[in-house]
């Protein structure tokens, strides 16, 4: 399943990032694999959503989204 | 000495920035991109040093164009042998990754300085540093633990400086690499950063305390991003943000020009008369005015820009309209830009400098100026009143209004437009992910959204204000001089004529500036580029209140009332009622429907404001920008005229 799917105020762990680029970026900006994520808001309309990594929240497009796998 | 400030976005950089140097600082641009470089200059132990403010980043490879930019420093840095100290900003809640960043400078053999910021909120979040243990870890670094918005600490930090900068000790913490990779090394990059992740998180183990606790629900951020409320809510905010721009502003706009009036009738008493008192009287000093009668506009926008800003809901905003203008090439930043644009785009393209993408900025600030402005009402309500019939449609609408309504709606469409066609054709220079920390809300930092306004109100007069200056100096040159033989011939021609022996004093005054602008250089020009604005229903006269214009837009009224003030064919003084009644040879109305509508479509597109081009040079660093701009509206506004007039 990936991040997309994840309801607000849900819980996920990441699992797998597909994309080499996202996956460093978030690595740097402290989102590694095995964390714990909460979905904290979503836009309307398809627009971005937003989610709680330790005391950070980060916002990202849904079609950067798809590739961050979580279970 | 040069000071280097690095640090995560949010991480209190800027306030640390501000505290340091107060206002002794500059704003600037990166060479060759429109990322902010700020420098400021602060002293300590009566020796002046230079703090250099980098763009936030989260590791030195650049994954955006901030991070291109603080690695292409970089680069020189590490090569340089110049005594040099980076001070590295880390926010205490999220230390760990403050530290990655800090880490990676350290090992780059940079002397460092490093600052536990926000430490008030660490603690309420239930996190604690035990600084001993981290000196421990850190032993050459100083370390000044800070709450920059209060200005505890910074004791602290001016001790920790003055060390670094006397002894300069670097040291590699992590030996991970000290070797700058190749910003496309993605595979590498990505090697040392689960590297050094997992070493910070072994050293986090023994520094950082955490008690673990259940994050407060928000309710807020639920509301704030409600597909009804939330917009509805946004739209609210504007909505009063811009009242409070257009009305507030006013008093002040008018004071200035008020005041300027007076110095300029008391520069005229005492400098004797002649072309020294003209160029102080009506050359320079309406054109200082005409400068600082923007500072209103631009002090109250960014006060409320600053405000939403530093209190956490842009960002929320911003989240909320990004999926709305990112099909137009732009992001959920430009929208406060956009519509900023229409109280005024000088303000509105300087707010460009929010949006951290290249392309997306490079779009928002090339559309503003189609954003119908509040110099272009006058000119639009003046025309609407001479061609728009006063009358009801299906005895609801107002006709007049409906006009007004269609030229607003009219700019907007095309601001769209051009930002899609723009978004097609422009290539992305940097690799981008739309990667947005939103911060928590937080009490708005007075020092923070005064220190903005300032800094904006500089940029402006003394960047932009010069250019402005010297070109209305130009355009009121122009229309004040011409071939001195014919203008004395044309005065004597127009007092043998009966209107000027029947009128009174004023009349007579107003009928001589008349004549005298139409035989000024500008009225050369305007008579001679007839030829080419004919095809759009315009004669010489229209000619010359357009070029005139293009200082500002509203001078088209002004302009146009001195012309008309020769008119012998209509009885009437007022401005309106002349233009209803001009006709041309053949007797025909010259202000008709099509003509009327021509102009007005015209003033819709034409980028006839200086003023935003001496902006959008400074903003972007060169006249290309501008000079596209200018040459592109004007083809569209030339075409979209003629179009208007062949059709009604």
């Amino acid at each position: 399943m990936n991040l997309t799917l994840v309801p607000i105020s849900g819980k996920a762990k990441i699992k797998e990032i597909n994309h080499p680029f996202l996956r460093t970026k978030l690595l740097e900006m402290g989102v590694t694999l095995g964390n714990e994520v909460t979905i904290t808001m979503r836009a309307p309309f398809g627009g971005p959503i937003a989610f709680r990594c330790g005391n950070s929240i980060i916002s990202i497009r849904l079609e950067d989204a798809h590739h961050i796998m979580v279970n | 000495m040069n000071i280097f400030l690095f640090g995560n976005p949010n991480c209190g950089k800027s306030t640390l920035f501000n505290l340091l140097t107060g206002l002794r600082q500059k704003v600037g641009n990166f060479p060759g991109v429109t990322v902010e470089k700020k420098t400021g200059v602060f002293s300590l132990h009566e020796e002046k040093h230079t703090l250099i403010d980098f763009p936030g980043v989260y590791s030195i490879y650049p994954k955006s164009q901030e991070e291109l930019v603080v690695y292409e420093a970089l680069k020189e840095i590490h090569s340089s042998v110049e005594p040099r100290v980076g001070v590295v900003v880390v926010d205490a809640s999220n230390f760990e990754r403050g530290l990655f960043l800090f880490s990676q400078l350290a090992d780059l053999g940079i002397p460092l300085v490093l600052v536990i910021n926000m430490i008030d909120l660490a603690e309420r979040n239930g996190i604690t540093i035990h600084l001993d243990a981290l000196k421990n870890e850190l032993k050459h670094t100083p370390i000044a633990v800070m709450n920059a918005r209060v200005g505890l600490g910074k004791d602290r930090l001016l001790n920790a400086l003055a060390k670094q900068i006397k002894e300069q000790k670097s040291e590699s913490y992590f030996a991970i690499n000290s070797t700058l990779y190749e910003s496309e090394a993605i595979a590498q990059q990505e090697a040392e950063a689960i590297n050094r992740q997992q070493s910070i998180k072994n050293m986090g183990e023994s520094v950082v305390g955490k008690k673990e606790r259940e994050v407060k629900k928000s309710k807020l951020d639920w509301w704030l991003t409600h597909p009804i409320i939330g917009y509805a809510l946004f739209a609210l905010i504007l909505l009063v943000m811009f009242q409070a721009v257009f009305t507030l502003s006013s008093y002040p706009m008018d004071a200035i020009e008020w005041l300027f009036q007076r110095i300029a009738v008391g520069c005229a008493a005492w400098i004797p008369a002649g072309v020294f008192q003209d160029l102080i009287c009506a050359g320079i000093l309406p054109g200082i005015s005409g400068v600082l009668v923007f500072i209103p506009q631009i002090a109250l926008l960014f006060f409320f820009i600053a405000l939403l800003e530093d209190s956490g809901y842009l960002a929320r905003a911003v989240f909320l309209m990004d999926r709305l203008v990112r099909p137009f090439g732009m992001n959920g930043r430009s929208v406060v830009p956009l519509l900023s644009s229409m109280a005024c785009a000088i303000p509105g393209i300087m707010a460009t400098r929010g949006i951290p993408n290249s392309k997306e900025r490079l779009i928002t600030l090339f559309v503003a100026p189609l954003m119908s402005c509040s110099a272009r009402i006058p000119v639009y309500t003046l025309l609407i009143s001479v061609v728009i019939p006063k009358q009801r449609l299906f005895g609801i609408v107002q006709l007049q209004g409906l006009v007004l309504f269609a030229l607003y709606i009219l700019g907007i469409i095309s601001a769209l437009g051009i930002a899609f066609i723009l978004h097609r054709i422009l290539k992305q220079t940097t690799r981008s992910l739309y990667l947005m920390e939103i911060p928590d809300f937080k009490p708005p930092h007075w020092r923070n959204i005064f220190t903005t306004i300032i800094e904006k109100i500089k940029v402006f007069t003394l960047e932009a204000g010069g250019i402005i200056l010297a070109l209305s100096i130009v355009i009121w040159g122009l229309s004040n001089y011409g071939p001195t033989e014919e203008r004395a011939e044309a005065i004597t021609q127009l007092k043998t004529e009966n209107v000027y022996k029947k009128g009174n004093a004023l009349e007579k005054t107003q009928l001589e500036s008349a004549v005298l602008l139409e035989h000024s250089f500008l009225g050369k020009f305007g008579k001679t580029i007839e030829p080419a604005i004919a095809p759009l229903g315009y004669d010489w006269k229209i000619g010359i209140a357009i070029s005139s214009s293009f200082l500002a837009r509203e001078v088209f009224v002004g302009t146009l009332s001195t012309i008309y003030a020769h008119d012998e064919a209509s009885g009437s003084f007022r401005l309106r009622e002349k233009l209803m009644h001009e006709m041309h040879a053949d007797g025909t109305k010259k202000f008709t429907l099509a003509s009327g509508i021509s102009l007005m479509v015209f003033y819709v597109f034409a980028l006839q404001c200086l003023s935003t081009m001496a902006v959008a040079r400074r903003e972007t660093g060169s006249w290309k920008i501008p000079l596209a701009q200018l040459f592109l509206y004007g083809a569209l506004a030339y075409v979209s005229a003629l179009i208007c007039f062949h059709f009604f």
